[in-house]
């Protein structure tokens, strides 16, 4: 399984990945990371991602304009994409459903809610 | 002073402490910053609002603070500068984000954190709209919050 971690923050990245990595479903895992929307892009069309772990307020191309993206290639449209960002507000959330995320948690990341989420999709 | 419009960031400050550093910050009073108070910190994280509102949420701390609340982020070690600034940035992101969820009748967009450095750097506020201030303290050290939302948060 290949994982894509997309957040500016590359604290954030790191406490992503050693949360997964504390368990041992994802810690064989291969972790990509990028530090913003348009890197992870490439990275996606460069080759297979199975989960997209991504943030939304980001330099270059945001979280949310990369899922409008994504979705709108009939290539990604299957892509599980969990959003993990500050970002609180139902607005948000309504948001970023309808653009086509599976998931959504707002920072500071729960490992408990991370893990819920990731076996509600099948990882 | 428009307590209830305050309270969501004072919320979200105890929450991120709470969840990320497993701290409960205690605060002091909110006042109403004057242009010309002295800033004695070090960093501070600024977080830009627009919108509904026009403003600014600033998180101040001293460096040693800083360095140390990193340290605990990276699992322990000593944090670069580079460290210390992503973590004061990704920590205001999260508190002005997660506060919006106690003003969600109001559409706020937050932009992406720049850092002020230096020894009792100066902050140049927007001029008519009032900053409200609120002291924290948490058992490593001393830490500042500064709001200001134009036509929201009232002096």
């Amino acid at each position: 399984m290949t994982i894509l971690v997309v957040d500016d923050s590359r604290i954030m990245r790191n406490i992503i990945k050693n949360t997964l990595t504390g368990n041992s479903r994802y810690a064989h895992a291969q972790y990509l990371e990028s530090p913003d929307g348009r890197e992870a892009q490439r990275i996606i069309s460069s080759q297979k991602i199975d989960l997209l772990l991504l943030d939304w307020n980001m330099p270059m191309l945001n979280g949310l304009e990369l899922v409008k993206k994504l979705r709108a290639d009939p290539l990604y449209a299957k892509l599980p994409i969990i959003m993990i960002t500050s970002e609180s507000a139902k607005y948000s959330v309504i948001e970023a459903v309808k653009a086509g995320v599976n998931d959504y948690l707002i920072k500071p990341v729960s490992e408990k809610l991370l893990m819920e989420k990731l076996e509600r999709l099948g990882f | 002073m428009n307590i209830r419009h305050i309270e969501p960031f004072i919320d979200a400050t105890v929450g991120v402490f709470r969840e990320m550093f497993g701290l409960e910050p205690d605060f002091l009073n909110p006042y109403l910053l004057q242009r010309d108070d002295r800033n004695e910190w070090d960093i501070s994280g600024i977080i830009g609002i627009g919108g509904d509102s026009k403003g600014v949420v600033v998180v101040s701390l001293s460096g040693e603070l800083a360095q140390a609340l990193t340290a605990q982020l990276l699992g322990g070690g000593v944090a670069t500068d580079d460290d210390v600034v992503d973590a004061v940035g990704e920590l205001v992101n999260i508190i002005a984000g997660n506060a919006k969820k106690g003003l969600e009748e109001y559409r706020l967009d937050i932009s992406l954190p720049s850092i002020v450095r230096g020894p009792d750097h100066k902050i140049a506020w927007q001029q008519n709209v009032p900053i409200i201030g609120i002291p924290f303290k948490i058992p490593l050290g001393r830490f500042h919050l500064s709001i200001g939302l134009e036509n929201i948060i009232t002096g």
